[in-house]
């Protein structure tokens, strides 16, 4: 059985009609990506699975079971969130953020308990950053803030994590290393992850690294395909969906073998 | 263990404060002699003969102590509570309107009574909930962002109660009402009794209860609307109980003591300095630092002034300079 699907979601703000006739499924340990021009409807499809939203149509299972009848308690034991842009106002530390990932088990006239305690740290372990434990957070760089929003998801102990373009504003270096920690995260604790993001290399990199990557291209409210990276992300679906012209390029990596990436050449 | 004994330092320093201010006021009183009234009792609630130092050290120092400390506390814990719940470090307890509320009913209670009587205190705490319940009413006029609509919502209502004061002032008695609407919204201690206490204890007390039991919460409420949903958080719920709760207890503070400003924006931010951002640890210290603050001021108050200096313009003179001095002392606290 799929971890969740969205079965015919439909939703307008509004009059103004956002998505309609959107499917899709994806099981345990899947990363599931969503690619599309900004404005096309990815954040709000996001926003429904979490509950933000109610759709105005179809349905959203997780586990098989109705999530938007789901409190927001329940659901936030299914699902996990990392945002694309978190705004830092208090200069909480580090681990007093990750361990916010609990409220969901937390009562809400109290803290968490030692062992919630301990879960979080766990948590930010997990993303190689327990030694940054007791810094205010408002003083990482932006990588390592992505890192502790990962931390704080995992701290939900849920089956799927959301991820708006988690690597947003990250240099190189630390875009590789989220992607990488979400690799091992999927690969090695079974996680399912949902992720929207503005490059499609990224879905390459998960399929080349050994994930079983779905792509879903998302364009004028609907999916135009759903798929594995190689069959979807091609030279003709970039000029439909972005409306630039592309070259696919693959080349040997030792360790990994044939990668594969898509460049982009001029706008049409 | 460090943090045993910070707890303990949080918890007496009040109290101690509260001690401190029985030997403090104009009329003249050994230390001993207070020390002996302290122990014989109140002899006005055991029917003992009357007697004046009797009277001045349990009937006026001790309430007027006492109140102050939880007018101070309440006004400190509603603004650091707002300020976790709005995410922004420069609101105050008066964010939803609900010192403009109250001073409006005060002042259409003296209007009406020509006085300062009982039903100030009723007025001051109807209006100042009532001002609260229209900002959150304006905030629901448009839906998509509640938050920052509750926010304008208070500035709205803050500014048509400030208008309404203004004009109960133009409407006043130039003689006996206006002077008791101007000198109501500076803010006094001055006339504190048991009563008091007892009455708008009850408010200010369920606040209190009710902030320091959410107060985690709170930092999961300062993360944002969409995150904190997403971490599982009814923010219908936990938002409203948030609000109710900061609203008891700034309505409770603001209907005996009148407008004071200054301890609901700067108090927590001390705290935050001191003790950090965790809403945990943030709203006790706020709470107590609040009181020991709000006793002090007063104390002072009556040194070095004859007649009663309104604690407003106290809060924000003595303040000023040390909220100052601590911001170069703790670095801002990693602001």
């Amino acid at each position: 059985m799929a971890l969740v699907e969205v079965l015919d979601g439909a939703f307008a703000y509004n009059k103004t009609r956002i998505f309609t006739n959107i499917n899709l499924s994806v099981e345990q340990g899947d990363i599931f990506c969503l690619l599309g021009p900004n404005g096309c409807g990815k954040t709000t499809l996001i926003d429904c699975i979490l509950g933000m939203h109610m759709l105005d149509e179809g349905k959203i299972l997780i586990n098989g079971l109705d999530a938007q009848k789901f409190h927001p308690g329940e659901l936030a034991r299914y699902v996990a969130y990392v945002p694309q842009n978190h705004e830092r106002t208090f200069p909480y530390k580090v681990l007093d953020i990750v361990q916010m990932g609990r409220a969901a088990y937390t009562g809400r006239f109290s803290s968490p308990s030692q062992q919630d305690q301990d879960i979080a740290a766990e948590s930010l372990a997990m993303v190689g950053l327990i030694n940054l434990k007791d810094r205010p957070y408002t003083q990482l760089s932006g990588g390592e803030g992505q890192l502790v929003m990962l931390a704080r998801a995992l701290a939900q102990q849920t089956p799927l994590i959301i991820m708006d373009e988690p690597t947003a504003h990250l240099d190189f270096k630390h875009e590789m290393l989220v992607l990488e920690t979400i690799l091992d995260l999927v690969k090695n604790q079974n996680l399912t992850v949902i992720m929207a993001t503005h490059f499609p290399n990224h879905a390459f990199w998960f399929e080349n690294n050994g994930l079983k990557t779905r792509v879903a291209l998302m364009h004028e409210e609907h999916f135009i395909e759903v798929g594995p990276p190689m069959d979807v992300i091609c030279e003709k679906n970039m000029r439909l969906l972005y409306n630039i012209d592309t070259r696919l390029l693959s080349f040997r990596v030792n360790e990994l073998g044939e990668m594969h990436q898509i460049v982009p050449v001029k706008t049409l | 263990m460090k943090k045993k004994i910070c707890a303990l330092i949080f918890i007496t320093a009040p109290l101690l404060v509260i001690f401190f201010s029985l030997f403090i006021g104009r009329y003249p009183v050994s230390v001993t002699k207070v020390l002996q009234v302290l122990w014989s009792g109140n002899t006005a609630s055991t029917g003992g003969p009357p007697d004046v130092l009797n009277t001045l050290i349990w009937q006026i120092r001790m309430p007027r102590a006492i109140l102050g400390a939880m007018v101070g506390g309440c006004l400190a814990i509603s603004g650091a509570a707002f300020q976790g719940l709005f995410r922004n470090p420069l609101v105050s307890s008066g964010i939803l309107g609900v010192s403009a509320g109250a001073g409006f009913g005060a002042a259409l209670s003296i209007l009406i009574f020509h006085s300062v009587t009982a039903a100030t205190y009723v007025f001051a705490f109807v209006f100042g909930l009532l001002a609260v319940f229209l900002s959150f009413l304006i905030s629901k006029v448009y839906n998509s962002s509640p938050t920052i609509m509750l926010v304008l919502g208070g500035v709205i209502v803050g500014s048509i109660f400030s208008a309404l004061i203004s004009f109960a002032k133009y409407a006043a008695d130039p003689y006996e009402e206006l002077p008791a609407i101007v000198f109501w919204l500076m803010g006094s201690l001055a006339n504190s009794s048991y009563k008091d206490i007892l009455v708008a204890g009850i408010p200010m007390l369920l606040g209190i209860i009710g902030l320091v039991l959410i107060r985690w919460r709170i930092n999961v409420l300062s993360m944002g609307d969409r995150e904190a949903h997403a971490l599982g958080i009814n923010l219908a719920v936990d938002k409203g109980l948030v609000i109710i709760c900061s609203t008891l207890a700034a309505a409770g503070a603001v209907c005996v003591s009148g407008v004071i400003g200054w301890v609901g924006l700067v108090i927590p931010h001390i705290a935050r300095m001191l003790v950090g951002n965790d809403n945990r640890v943030l709203i006790p210290t706020s709470l107590s630092l609040g009181a020991c603050f709000m006793v002090l001021v007063d104390d002072v108050g009556r040194i070095i002034t004859g007649s009663e200096m309104p604690l407003g313009i106290l809060t924000s003179l003595i303040g000023a300079p040390f909220f100052i001095w601590l911001l170069k002392k703790t670095k801002a606290g990693g602001w």
